[in-house]
């Protein structure tokens, strides 16, 4: 059975032809360990993983030094979170976290910190009302998803940086379903950009980035090897080794190089102008269906739907759907913050998320097989 | 003939020093630094002239060089 994937929120599938090749070709053109020895193997990988670095930093106005390899977009904010709150320091979450921001906050509430959940409102306006009025001069960081991944919701990001900048506060932003898909950059005036490397960069799984605009080093919750500064017992002071203890994932970033370039070349409006017109004749088509719910409050979203049909858990709908030949997710998505602000605890959505892989006619025969089930039950 | 050898940070520093003087038509390598120049296993790069001169292009680029030694082969 032909199976339509439409959960690239979770991680992009298919990979581009051109990372699938880098990610085989990986082990064999840069088998040393990048930054550890003298040989050619060693300096021919350490060249590969540099380009790499200049790529991301690119992309995202940063420098190479400070553009972090991490395993992940949830390891990314784990270090800049961790590494930025004190015990006694406040910060600020929006209601539509992931656990990847929630759990890190509550994990430093029970070391001491102080955590406010920001609620995201109808508005943009009223979102930054909830933040300002939560921001004081105890508030050491906030932290914001760039775009919800439940509802695709768009943050204003700028206008949270611009409030944090003119208040002194560190401002860590979770790019995980924007980057790749709508411009992020230092530029909208955040101090770290935390994302993953196999969502809309399109590398492997196993791969993140952490980008900092140098102000704040981050504390360290992970020491080790960096192949600087090795006499010493104090970890390396400066970046990106200071963050990068351990060898890298080599492999993975080629991958997720040759996703940047993929990204790139293709086209950042392109991509997101595709992948929206696949979310508008998704939506178009639940519209018609009388017992689906669509949750879709904002003006601005990145390519992610959210939806329910009354009396069927999402759970029961994604496995259906999966029966039928097509990927979705189901549940809560790992971010049960955003789920109670949306009013669908317990059972929350299926989520629907293109990428460039997609067209509009897998898009219309998932919408037959929704209206089935919405009528005829499972 | 000599070199000499400039030791940086890092790997990364020592490959971001490589791509620039590299982009100014200066000829380098990167290279392990030896131990007895700087500590730990830092990465220099290896040049063959104007130590002086490069040294200051690096510090301008926001590179330090940690120390350096020039070798007669």
């Amino acid at each position: 059975m032909k199976v339509s994937y439409f959960d690239n929120a979770a991680t992009t599938y298919p990979k581009p032809p051109s990372v699938v090749r880098a990610t085989a070709e990986a082990p064999v053109k840069y088998g040393g360990n990048p930054g550890r020895s003298g040989h050619a193997y060693s300096y021919n990988a350490a060249a590969m993983v540099y380009d790499a670095r200049c790529i991301a930093a690119g992309m995202f106005k940063s420098s190479p030094e400070n553009t972090v390899f991490t395993s992940n977009c949830t390891h990314s904010l784990n270090l800049a979170i961790k590494g930025i709150v004190r015990p006694g320091d406040r910060l600020v979450i929006s209601s539509m976290e992931h656990n990847s921001v929630a759990r890190p906050a509550y994990a430093l509430s029970k070391a001491g910190a102080i955590v406010d959940v920001a609620t995201v409102g109808k508005t943009d306006e009223e979102t930054l009302e909830n933040f300002h009025s939560l921001i004081n001069p105890g508030t050491r960081c906030v932290v914001c998803t760039a775009a919800s991944n439940v509802t695709g919701r768009v943050m204003p990001i700028r206008e949270i940086a611009e409030m944090c900048q003119s208040m002194g506060v560190c401002f860590i932003v979770d790019g995980a379903q924007a980057c790749g898909i709508i411009p992020v950059t230092l530029d909208d005036g955040m101090n770290f950009i935390c994302t993953a490397g196999h969502k809309g960069l399109y590398g492997v799984t196993g791969t993140g980035l952490l980008i900092s605009d140098g102000k704040y080093v981050p504390k360290t919750i992970i020491e080790g090897g960096t192949g600087a500064t090795s006499a010493e017992l104090e970890q390396t002071g400066f970046m990106p080794e200071r963050l990068e203890s351990g060898t890298l994932n080599t492999v993975g970033i080629a991958s997720l190089k040759a996703g940047i370039d993929y990204v790139q070349n293709y086209g950042m409006d392109d991509i997101f102008n595709h992948e929206q017109s696949l979310c508008e004749i998704f939506i178009d088509g639940l519209k018609t269906i009388d017992n689906v719910t669509v949750y879709r409050k904002g003006n601005r979203f990145v390519p992610i739907v959210s939806f329910n049909v009354e009396g069927i858990p999402s759970s029961a709908v994604s496995e259906a759907l999966s029966e039928r030949g097509f990927a979705l997710r189901g549940g809560l998505h790992c971010a049960p913050l955003a789920h109670r602000t949306l009013g669908t605890l317990p059972e929350g959505t299926v989520r629907f998320s293109p990428s460039v892989f997609n067209s509009g006619t897998d898009v219309r025969r998932l919408l037959s097989e929704v209206k089935k089930i919405a009528k005829d039950g499972l | 003939m000599k070199y000499t050898l400039l030791a940086v940070s890092s790997i990364t520093y020592a490959m971001k020093a490589k791509k620039l003087l590299n982009s100014m038509g200066i000829f380098c390598e990167v290279s392990k630094t030896p131990k007895n120049l700087a500590s730990g296993c830092g990465y220099s790069v290896r040049i063959r002239d104007n130590p002086d001169y490069v040294t200051g292009i690096l510090q301008k680029n926001g590179i330090a060089v940690k120390d350096r030694t020039t070798v007669e082969m």
